[in-house]
């Protein structure tokens, strides 16, 4: 393919590095058109952009209703139906437990019990009160928060992939540090080649899935996660129900699927529910594929990953039933 | 007095061959830095078994012959027959692991990599651009 019709670049936002490849004779509009749709995403959805929907919803919790866009009103409610489904694995309001944990981070402390049983009090996605008629969404007590990081990206990469199609894109993909989706095939029709990051060797990976027109997102244990000073390792995807990093048995959970919202959704979900329950709920999704690795680096994927999943050489692999 | 000359003199000698030693140690070790690696196009491997042989650079010290054997297309084993460096099998296996896999396993991206230095290093690029008048 002719050169000037591949567009490349790296960015900054949404709190990771944001990479992006394009093919296709359009590819510099579309790449300079994606940047701005993330801009304005992360002006929307971060709770740490001072006017944003989320962190106005959140300033005035316990106080009163907000009015916020239609986008963003439909991300919360569908994320508050997430919640609402796979009761107590994923709850957006999380918000005011992750900035205590953000505290943990920054000092380096081990979490203390007391302080973590108080914001978990605060955390409960049935607090959110939707009013349809004029978009305006209710955090109903004082001090809570909604922290949209365990779905947002995976939203910001449906959206992504929209406008590479508005240009007229047959072949592109975008990566939110690790939240992969994409466009088509690669331009010689052939699948992208997607490398699932290997949990335990930055530098390496322990798997391989080719993919077209799919998401990719994994939930690992090894990002943002933090050290104390007694040297216990915390890893940065909560557990709402006890406040803590979810403890598993898993320590990285990879979803493929055609939503990259949805499998951002799961992802966090399958990492904090454990393989047993997980397997439940995939019962419901049967165009969703994961790949499972526990404690002891044992693979398991579902069926249909078969062909498509290439594991490192000397790396085990079972099939789910 | 003529013991102090003796041990001096053997001293500078001492010193000398170390100097000279050491620059031809350097000498061998540029040598190997900068020999460069051909070309491998991975796609096109034949079957079987293949014997590969490196005299060891300028000295020799470093001699030794590796057979590799490739099925269907792809790297299945690789064995040193002889090693002239004595490194232990678990450093070889190590290495040779990493050129297999890196070959087997070639992406376009990947999932689950937060890059988390060169993304600290692309915030602080954000923020001092936003820092420029």
């Amino acid at each position: 393919m002719d050169r000037q019709n591949i567009a490349q670049n790296e960015l900054y936002c949404m709190g990771t590095l944001i990479s992006q490849k394009i093919f296709g004779p359009n590819s510099m509009h579309a790449i300079k058109a994606s940047e701005l749709e993330i801009k304005r995403l992360n002006n929307m959805l971060s709770r740490f952009v001072s006017d944003s929907d989320i962190t106005k919803i959140n300033s005035a919790a316990g106080l009163m209703p907000v009015m916020v866009s239609d986008e963003a009103f439909r991300l919360l409610k569908y994320s508050a139906e997430c919640s609402r489904i796979y009761n107590g694995c994923f709850d957006i309001t999380v918000g005011s437990i992750a900035t205590l944990w953000n505290e943990y981070k920054i000092k380096k402390i081990s979490p203390v019990r007391k302080d973590i049983r108080k914001q978990l009090a605060k955390v409960n996605f049935r607090d959110i009160l939707f009013d349809p008629d004029n978009s305006s969404v209710l955090l109903k007590k004082k001090g809570q928060s909604i922290d949209l990081g365990g779905i947002a990206k995976g939203y910001a990469s449906d959206k992504v992939l929209e406008v590479y199609k508005n240009f007229g894109i047959e072949s592109a993909f975008v990566n939110f540090g690790g939240n992969v989706a994409v466009l088509g095939s690669k331009p010689d029709d052939s699948p992208w080649n997607v490398g699932i990051r290997h949990p335990r060797h930055k530098d390496s990976v322990i798997g391989v899935v080719a993919v077209k027109n799919k998401s990719v997102i994994t939930s690992g244990d090894y990002q943002r996660y933090y050290i104390d000073n007694s040297g216990k390792h915390y890893h940065h995807i909560l557990n709402p129900k006890t406040g803590y990093p979810a403890n598993s048995g898993l320590i990285s959970v990879t979803v493929v699927a055609e939503s990259g919202v949805l499998a951002d959704a799961l992802s966090t979900i399958f990492f904090i529910a454990g393989v047993e329950k997980s397997i439940r709920i995939l019962e419901y999704f049967p165009n969703i594929d994961v790949v499972f690795i526990d404690n002891d680096l044992n693979l398991s994927i579902t069926p249909k990953l078969t062909c498509s999943f290439i594991p490192l050489d000397g790396i085990k692999v079972s099939e789910l039933d | 007095m003529i013991g102090w000359i003796i041990a001096f003199f053997f001293l500078v000698i001492i010193i000398l061959s170390g100097g000279y030693g050491w620059s031809k140690i350097k000498k061998e070790h540029n040598e190997i830095m900068s020999m460069p690696f051909s070309q491998i196009n991975f796609d096109e491997l034949g079957e079987g078994s293949f014997e590969g042989y490196f005299e060891g650079g300028m000295y020799k010290w470093r001699e030794n012959s590796i057979k590799v054997t490739i099925v269907s297309g792809k790297i299945t084993d690789v064995q040193v027959l002889q090693n002239k460096e004595n490194r232990p099998s678990e450093f070889t296996n190590d290495l040779f692991e990493r050129v297999i896999n890196k070959k087997s396993l070639e992406v376009d991206t990947i999932s689950g990599a937060t890059l988390t230095s060169k993304a600290y290093l692309k915030g602080l690029e954000d923020a001092l651009k936003k820092a420029q008048r």
